[in-house]
């Protein structure tokens, strides 16, 4: 009797524990939906409301008219999907070769990419903005996709690798005894069954380069190569903000990723915890 | 050495080469360039002129009025806000532990976070901590736990917690899944043999979850610290360092300086100490973690 009280009680604080953390995450992206769709006088009224009396639209369709967002959205779409591929294509050959191969000095190659890990990418700013300028690349889309590249690389490079290593041998070994080279193996055998590995790979260098600010801030000066987050930071640094418009925005820029992560959230937590976790 | 095992070898090489040049060009090189940067006085206002000057840079930030703080605030930045997400992420972690209807989806829903940029992070914390118009002050005044509306983002202490508070609403997720993930991969058959020993849920979490579920609490954790003591984009956002540099670490100090002075010499110094530092961290997180190579991050 006394054994089914407690347990009774630890599922209703359970509850309340889920319940929390459910609110905590929701309530400021609930605000920030609301923000989007409230009038500008309402949401400069010192009655706070928590529902738009006046649903509108008008925030999202001044975003379009008074600033230049469509730019924004395809510079973006430019960066993050160039960016993706690439690092992508690198993580699978790398993937494959720290896998699949053994050699000398492979230990150093991984510590190598778990110190790149640790390097604030701002740190390499500076250099950067000097190597660039010899390059001719600064204020180019160019620059920005090949940092985003060499940010995510190393770990979308690892998190590969440990999904090939749950793939065994012995699957490919069939498929070059039935007259695969390795090419073809990997193409037709390997890679199909690393659709989770591949699909998480390309969401997290999708969403390092989509979300990126600081790069974009340093590096884009021109307002036509901005990103949606350069250029919504340029909004909001001035004096007065425009809350609903740049609400409208920010909506607009966590839609693609909070999309991707709700669909194939399983691939994404495999992904995160390959490697660390091994059982 | 066999043929074979040579053609192996170059394969491995040049499966790999495109990623190491990438790394060597744009990580390694600039990485030197910053050391001898930080040795010079070269600003790119009058570039050209670059020339050796004596480890001034290095004495002109020791000696900046704002180090010590800035310094303090990125320790205990890094520090409450690293304790906090791991707490929140642990309790969220041991709630999702057992099945229940929906699971999937509740996760899929509380992981959102982590999925969203800095910029709309702090966009929306500023926006929410406004002082006339934001729904922290209404509620507060509501409740009555506010006597009348606050600048939440004006005074440097409670700025910075503002700051911390949007950090934490991103990390928890990240601690949540890893966790979840450690405590789901402890054999059943452990549990199960504890109960049998007349364990009850204090202990089994003690001698058995926590153990377990032990290098990938401390991995996490040293990589985590190192994520959060680098970041500078959601201060850069929310804050921008002020109210007067009260809300600046090493990190988003570094990042300001280098965007708005273009002192190269001077940040090249600021990254080269940050550097050091790094070097210390990373021997110590071999050291702790006894980084074989074997695992991933």
């Amino acid at each position: 009797m006394k054994r089914k009280m407690k347990k009774r009680l630890m599922g209703i604080l359970r509850f309340i524990i889920l319940a929390l953390f459910l609110l905590a995450v929701l309530a400021p992206l609930y605000w920030l939906f609301i923000t989007s769709f409230k009038t500008n006088a309402e949401i400069n009224s010192l009655e706070v409301t928590y529902w738009p009396h006046a649903f509108t639209l008008d925030n999202y369709q001044k975003l379009f008219e008074v600033t230049e967002f469509g730019v924004y959205m395809k510079n973006s779409l430019i960066v993050t999907l160039t960016t993706a591929v690439i690092v992508l294509l690198l993580s699978i050959s790398g993937g494959y070769a720290l896998a699949r191969y053994e050699f000398k000095g492979k230990k150093a190659v991984l510590l190598v990419f778990l110190v790149s890990q640790m390097i604030p990418t701002i740190l390499l700013f500076i250099p950067m903005f000097a190597i660039f300028g010899k390059m001719k690349l600064n204020n180019t889309l160019q620059s920005l996709i090949i940092l985003y590249t060499v940010f995510n690389t190393p770990f979308c490079l690892v998190t590969l690798r440990g999904f090939f290593e749950r793939i065994p041998t012995s699957l490919e070994e069939a498929a070059w005894m039935d007259g695969c080279n390795k090419m073809q193996s990997l193409v037709k055998v390997v890679i199909p069954v690393l659709f989770p590995g591949i699909v998480a790979t390309f969401v997290f260098a999708f969403t390092g380069a989509w979300n990126e600010l600081l790069a974009g801030i340093m590096f884009i000066n021109s307002n036509s190569l901005k990103t949606i987050p350069v250029a919504i930071n340029a909004f909001i640094g001035k004096y007065s903000i425009d809350w609903g418009q740049m609400s409208a925005a920010c909506m607009i820029a966590l839609i693609p990723t909070v999309i991707f992560f709700a669909v194939v959230q399983k691939y994404i937590v495999q992904g995160l915890t390959q490697g660390a976790v091994k059982e | 050495m066999t043929v074979r095992e040579k053609k192996r070898r170059r394969e491995a090489f040049w499966l790999l080469f495109p990623t190491a040049l990438l790394l060597l060009v744009f990580i390694a090189y600039p990485l030197v360039n910053t050391l001898v940067l930080s040795l010079q006085e070269y600003k790119l206002t009058s570039a050209g002129k670059a020339h050796f000057n004596h480890f001034e840079n290095f004495r002109a930030i020791i000696e900046d009025p704002y180090f010590t703080m800035i310094l303090r605030n990125s320790f205990v930045f890094t520090f409450v806000t690293v304790a906090l997400q791991f707490f929140l992420g642990l309790t969220l972690a041991l709630a999702l532990y057992k099945p229940f209807k929906g699971r999937n989806v509740y996760q899929a829903v509380v992981f959102l976070p982590w999925s969203i940029s800095a910029l709309v992070i702090g966009f929306t914390f500023r926006w929410l901590f406004n002082a006339e118009f934001g729904p922290v002050n209404d509620i507060g005044l509501k409740l009555g736990i506010l006597q009348e509306k606050i600048s939440f983002l004006g005074n440097g202490t409670m700025a910075l917690s503002c700051v911390i508070a949007a950090m934490v609403w991103y990390g928890v997720p990240f601690f949540g899944i890893m966790l979840t993930a450690a405590f789901q991969s402890i054999p059943m058959d452990l549990y199960e043999a504890a109960e049998i020993d007349g364990s009850n849920a204090v202990k089994k979490f003690f001698y058995i979850t926590l153990p377990y579920a032990k290098p990938t609490i401390v991995l996490t954790l040293l990589l985590r610290t190192i994520w959060v003591f680098n970041s500078a984009d959601l201060i850069y956002v929310m804050t921008n360092g002020g109210p007067g540099n009260a809300t600046h670490t090493l990190a988003s100090y570094m990042f300001s300086k280098a965007y708005s002075t273009l002192n190269f010499g001077q940040t090249g110094a600021l990254g080269t100490m940050f550097m050091a530092g790094l070097a210390i961290y990373t021997l110590m997180f071999m050291k702790i973690t006894r980084y074989d190579g074997s695992g991933g991050f």
